[in-house]
């Protein structure tokens, strides 16, 4: 047995136990991403470094094994710094998106290429379900959402981008025709109540996921109808049973609207836990402190969004803020200050050249956006809106949940643009079927799926090939993915720490066309 | 695939075995066969041995000596070494790809004759730029040389070297001997040119002399050198002899057997001599007995252990060696000292590690000795991968006995029964004259069972390393060995517990090896009473770049870098300032001139950011970039790094993504500073001593060249070597005589005759050729 000290907790383990089994018994926790314990190791991408106290070198813990008195940090901001160097060398070669470039670009941050597909396999009330996550009024939206993501469509390079918000239209009005809505699973009642004064855009989102954190939700406005200044925008723009249909919806959620009813925080603030001001441009709240990150005010339960705080241009981003201060109520309620929400690390390599836009057709379709025969109002049928989502490029990642490469980097906080000094490689996709997907210019080369492959000597397996900088994983001879990998596929999906290796089919929940 | 390729490779199998780490033999079999390795043998290979398709790929791609696409029937290798750099070596690569008409994509002309290739360094820095095609080595090379060199070597493959025996000694008395140094240098600088013409000479005019290829002299930069050692008479030495030139100084010392003879050939000679303009003032003759000449100088100011001999032994004769004291120390060894003993010596001589990091080697000879196991192995490593480095190659071409003597020593004291040389396969000649050596040793029962009738048993074979720095590294070495890619492992265990398939290893430089007979024969107290406190004993330096004299040299420990550069390189060439040394290759750093009065050991060269390295020494003068220097050490580690760990293979790329940008002139005041932090950390984040060292040409030229980087950020590059900040322009001093624009690959001047000419900026490549041949120096860099 040998004792060593960690962040200077002295542990004893039996030697030959590396630092990171020890660590991991310490209750310290190192991340790693080229480690995988059924495989033989070769430490190489640095990231659960510890700094060795006596001999001032940093060393890889998950190869490193412990020796007689050694003195480990494991936390130090020296260390953190070291981590997040090598994550941010790494992402400097590692040309791949985390998120596609339309959801990044939609204020509402909703998960577009998972909708599209959805749509492109029929499920479409499945689709709507996506889309809710997000968004709380998709069927308002789908007729004056200005789209800023389709302005961000991949697509767009090779023709006309994907018509996203009637997709979105289509999916909320498929739903709207079965008679019985969609309503998103509710979170544990609480008890709790919560108000929202204005039934604008602003304050209807907020109301919607204020009810899905499970609190009860009392919605005000001083007009005798619910919509604000949705009321104002044209029948030909906006019909007017849309806006009927989604108040309708809130109403089998749980909102409560009391209409004619010009009240002031004020006045109700003894009725409930929390209130959310979203009365557009009221001169009332003129003097209002409002802080824009978190939505709090100055005064203590009251939260305030949308064009109280100063004029909304864009309709998805009043919903985006409703949905925001929610959140922010949320942890307010839930005992916690609010926080700015940060979006998590989010990896971008900009735009494609000619020939990626070969290989993302591979998982496309050719041709350009159709308009819908029944004209742009009413939309899509259900055969155009499935041509139309097929024509999605699938530029988001297919693991972008569980990559570790994007949970370290979120962990860390890193810079990705930090060694941005050079041109990016040029991206390339291989298909073992519908089982695999390899993508060369994510890896890290790690090599740990050359030592899965090896398992199966009937393989051609896979094989480092060059050095220095240039070292690549492929396949000798040229074969297919089928020859080299086989059945091994799915442990090498498993095992890759990036995307480099993922499955076809994506992560659990996500799906593909056929 | 067609039988014979079929054929070609069963054959190589049967020869090379079938097991797995026999890849690389296998592989270098198949290229000797083919110029490259074609994939359908390739997959029969694999069909064939134990070899899998995922290690042929893997290891064939690692090694820089492999191509998988089709080459030129003639291979080109550009030397791109540290001293060839300095020189203008990628101007002399852009040169042949100019002349062969190759386009951006391609490295084989047209007509499938050459393949222009790049190679880290071959060893012969003091002629630089240093060419190669196929196994004949130019040196010297300037850039409007390419067609001539192509021609001349066309020339030589129809008509290849003759042979001449030496006479017998029944036939009219010898008169002397004449000696020519035929080491890789020599060969390269024309030697072998000499040699012919020479033999020539000897028989039409029927002079009895012998002619002695001796090994390398050591006077690299002075080559071709001619010895004429006659009865009665002084030795004189001739440097920088031309082929026209031999016929005279044969002549001047012998005199024909005949009249007859010498009357015809007085006849010929004066045809001879009107096809002659006028004879080159190249050539110099010193005699030995003279002081004060640039040889004696060279030679006198050193100790020759490493080298002993150097210019008199005849590489591959053992019985001259033994005359000579070889094999003393090693029958004492096996007859009169126990291994115990044997590493004490070692020990009390204070020996270290020649090849770059300095371990105490007794030390590692009884840590090997210590570990317990059945069967322990001795590599000697000879891979010397460091552009800039030729001691190795020199020590194996030249001392073979003795570095196989060294090792058999270091065999028996550490209890090993096996023995494996390791060099790098670029150098031909090397492999060549160990392989040779071995073979006598073998013969004379110097290896093999009871070596010298005691109980010990000891072989050696011999690995070619195929093309990788990295596998200088210990653990490196011994991964490809065993046929993998040159992967280091990490430490510990060390190779002296766990080394070469698993068994304790001993692993000795091949310079430390072969100071180990000297100090048995004279004591470990003399060695030890050579050089500093903590550094004993002598070091091989390969002295090249900007000296007037270049060479192999051997200095005790503790010469000042001053010394070196003044006394024994006799100053800088060309008239110019001694700006500073790069010591230790791409692990080393810059000393600047100001500071050439530290002495040379292990200690003071860490501390002032450069490091003993195996023993590069490349001088630089006033003309060279700085910052051309670090990006040059930096591009050579960063295509060398194996490619692990995240720190060298991304971290050292980005330094020189910076180095390009401050290079092209686009750098900004923030990139110094970036750069620096990106160095410290690649140094302590790598995994092994090649990304641990490789910042530091980088990190010791900001020390103490931060005004150049400065001025590059600023557009200027203050030397005019960095092609994207300068201008060529000619001055009023042009003449007219329309050579530059004559030669003008890129027709950037037109040629007016007794006109100033002009050079187009927009058309010009800067390929320098003009700046080389204007007979007035008109053309200058801005």
């Amino acid at each position: 047995m040998l004792t060593i000290k960690l962040d200077n907790i002295e542990i004893t383990v039996p030697a030959g136990t590396t630092i990171l089994k020890a660590a991991e018994k310490a209750g310290i926790i190192i991340p790693t991403m080229c480690f995988n314990e059924s495989v033989p190791n070769h430490a190489s991408c640095m990231v659960c470094a510890v700094k060795n106290n006596i001999s001032g070198e940093f060393i890889p813990s998950c190869e490193s094994k412990v020796q007689e008195g050694m003195d480990i940090k494991c936390s130090t901001p020296e260390v953190i710094e070291f981590r997040k160097d090598s994550l941010e060398l790494l992402l400097s070669d590692h040309v791949g998106d985390c998120e596609a470039p339309c959801r990044v670009g939609c204020p509402a941050f909703m998960d577009i290429p998972q909708m599209n597909r959805l749509i492109a396999k029929g499920e479409f009330s499945k689709a709507l379900e996506i889309v809710k996550e997000e968004i709380a009024l998709p069927l308002i939206l789908g007729y004056i959402c200005s789209a800023p993501c389709e302005g961000a469509c991949r697509r767009k390079q090779t023709g006309s981008s994907v018509t996203i918000c009637q997709l979105k239209k289509f999916v909320a009005l498929e739903d709207s025709k079965i008679g019985k809505y969609y309503l998103p699973d509710k979170l544990n009642k609480t008890g709790k109540k919560t108000a929202v004064i204005g039934a604008g855009l602003a304050g209807l989102s907020a109301s919607f996921h204020l009810l899905k954190y499970g609190y009860s939700c009392v919605i005000f406005d001083k007009n005798k109808e619910a919509g604000g200044s949705l009321l104002n925008v044209p029948e030909n723009e906006l019909p007017k049973y849309i806006l009927e249909t989604e108040i309708e919806i809130l109403k089998q959620l749980g909102a409560e609207f009391r209409l004619n009813s010009d009240v002031t925080f004020d006045l109700i603030k003894n009725d409930f836990d929390a209130v959310i001001i979203a009365s557009g441009e009221n001169s009332k709240y003129a003097n209002l402190e409002i802080n824009e990150d978190t939505f709090t005010t100055n005064e203590s339960k009251l939260f305030a969004c949308g064009a109280v705080m100063h004029p909304v241009k864009m309709a998805v981003r009043a919903g985006a803020q409703g949905k925001a201060s929610a959140h922010s109520v949320h942890s307010f309620l839930s005992g916690k200050i609010p926080q700015k929400q940060k979006r998590q690390f989010n990896s971008r390599f900009g735009k494609l050249n000619e020939q990626e836009i070969s290989e993302y057709m591979k998982e496309s379709i050719p041709g350009e956006s159709k308009e819908p025969q029944n004209g742009v109002l009413p939309g899509f049928n259900r055969e155009e809106a499935i041509a139309e989502a097929m024509r999605c490029l699938r530029c988001d990642c297919r693991k972008s949940k569980t990559c570790k490469l994007r949970l370290n980097s979120d962990h860390y906080n890193v810079n990705q643009q930090k060694y941005k000094l050079a041109e990016r490689n040029k991206i390339r996709k291989h298909f073992q079927k519908e089982i695999l997907v390899y993508e060369p210019e994510k890896c890290i080369k790690c090599g740990l799926c050359i030592e899965i492959v090896k398992r199966n000597n009937d393989l051609t397996g896979l094989a480092y090939i060059g050095r220095g900088f240039d070292i690549h994983i492929d396949i000798p001879f040229n074969k297919p993915l089928e020859q080299a990998v086989a059945d091994a596929a799915i442990d090498c999906i498993n095992a890759c720490p990036t995307s480099a290796l993922s499955g076809f089919a994506g992560e659990s929940g996500n799906v593909l066309p056929d | 695939m067609s039988d014979e390729m079929l054929n070609i490779v069963d054959r190589i199998v049967a020869d090379k075995g079938k097991s797995v780490n026999m890849v690389i033999p296998i592989l270098q079999a198949i290229q000797a066969e083919f110029n490259y390795l074609p994939e359908p043998a390739l997959e029969r290979v694999c069909q064939i041995t134990d070899i899998t398709p995922s290690r042929i790929y893997s290891v064939s791609t690692f090694y820089s000596q492999f191509r998988h696409q089709q080459a030129g029937k003639h291979i080109i290798n550009i030397c791109v070494g540290t001293a060839c750099h300095v020189k203008g070596a990628m101007l002399v690569y852009d040169a042949f790809r100019r002349e062969l008409k190759l386009d951006d994509k391609s490295d084989t002309d047209a007509a499938g004759l050459f393949t222009v290739l790049k190679v880290a360094c071959l060893g012969c820095c003091t002629i630089a730029p240093v060419i190669q095609i196929d196994d004949i080595t130019y040196g010297n090379v300037t850039t409007d040389k390419a067609g001539e060199i192509i021609q001349d070597f066309l020339n030589q493959k129809n008509n290849p070297l003759s042979k001449r025996k030496n006479p017998s000694k029944g036939e009219n008395a010898v008169k002397g001997e004449i000696r020519i140094g035929l080491g890789s240098c020599c060969v390269a600088s024309g030697s072998a040119d000499i040699k012919e013409e020479l033999e020539k000479t000897l028989d039409k005019n029927k002079i009895n002399v012998n002619v002695k290829q001796v090994g390398c002299m050591g006077v690299c930069n002075q080559v071709p050198m001619m010895e004429i050692h006659k009865d009665g008479e002084p030795t004189e030495v001739y440097t920088k002899i031309q082929r026209d030139e031999v016929r005279k100084i044969v002549l001047k010392h012998f005199k024909p057997d005949s009249l007859l003879t010498e009357y015809k050939n007085r006849f010929f000679n004066f045809f001879e001599s009107l096809s002659i303009e006028n004879v080159p003032e190249t050539t110099k003759k010193y005699s030995n007995d003279q002081r004060d000449t640039p040889v004696s100088e060279f030679l006198n100011k050193q100790i020759n252990i490493a080298v002993e001999h150097r210019g008199v032994i005849k590489p591959l004769d053992i019985d001259e060696y033994i005359k000579f004291g070889g094999f003393e120390a090693l029958k004492k060894c096996l007859l009169e000292l126990n291994p115990r003993e044997i590493i004490d010596e070692i020990k009390l001589s204070g020996l270290r590690g020649r090849g770059g990091a300095g371990f105490p080697s007794g030390r590692k000879w009884e840590m090997v000795r210590e570990a317990q196991s059945e069967t322990k192995y001795v590599i000697c490593n000879g891979d010397e991968g460091d552009p800039g480095a030729f001691m190795d190659r020199m020590l194996l071409e030249s001392y073979p006995f003795r570095v196989i003597e060294g090792m058999v020593i270091a065999a028996y004291a550490v209890g090993a029964s096996h023995g494996v040389f390791y060099i790098r396969a670029e150098y031909h000649f090397a492999v060549k004259q160990i392989t040779a050596a071995l073979e006598i040793c073998r013969q004379k029962k110097i290896i093999g069972t009871n070596i010298f009738n005691s109980n010990f048993s000891f072989n050696i074979e011999l690995f070619e390393g195929a093309g990788a720095f990295i596998c200088g590294e210990e653990t490196a070495l011994i991964a490809s060995v065993e046929g993998e890619r040159g992967f280091p492992m990490s430490r510990p265990p060390y190779p002296s517990e766990s080394g070469l398939w698993d068994k304790p290893t001993l692993i000795n430089n091949t310079e430390t090896l072969s100071l180990v007979s000297w100090i048995f024969r004279n004591g470990a107290e003399k060695f030890n009473s050579i050089g500093t406190e903590k550094s004993k004993g002598t070091k091989v330096f390969a002295l090249a770049g900007k000296v007037n004299r270049g060479g192999l040299i051997e200095v005790p420990m503790g010469t000042s870098i001053k010394q070196i550069v003044e006394e024994i390189g006799g100053g800088i060439a060309g008239g110019k300032t001694f700006k500073a040394v790069q010591i230790g290759g791409p692990s080393g750093g810059c000393i600047p001139a100001s500071m050439s009065d530290i002495s040379i050991d292990y200690e003071s060269l860490n501390k002032v950011g450069a490091m003993m390295g195996s023993g590069g020494l490349v001088v630089l003068d006033e003309t060279d970039c700085m910052v051309d220097i670090a990006r040059y050490f930096l591009s050579f580690t960063q295509e060398q790094s194996c490619g692990k760990c995240t720190f060298c293979r991304i971290g050292t790329r980005r330094m020189l993504d910076i180095l390009n940008k401050i290079c092209s002139g686009k750098g900004k005041p923030s990139d110094i500073a970036d750069l620096e932090k990106l160095s410290l950390k690649t140094k302590t984040g790598s995994l092994c001593g090649l990304g641990k060292s490789a910042p530091n040409p980088v990190l010791s030229t900001i020390k103490y060249y931060r005004h150049e980087y400065e001025s590059h950020i600023n557009g200027i590059c203050p030397t005019g070597k960095c092609k994207e900040l300068i201008k060529y322009e000619i001055t009023t001093d042009c003449i007219g005589c329309t050579k530059c624009a004559q030669r003008c690959p890129s027709d950037a001047i037109e040629a007016i005759p007794h006109e100033l000419h002009f050079i187009d900026s927009a058309k010009c490549i800067k390929c320098d050729i003009c700046k080389q041949i204007c007979p007035t120096g008109a053309v200058i860099i801005k």
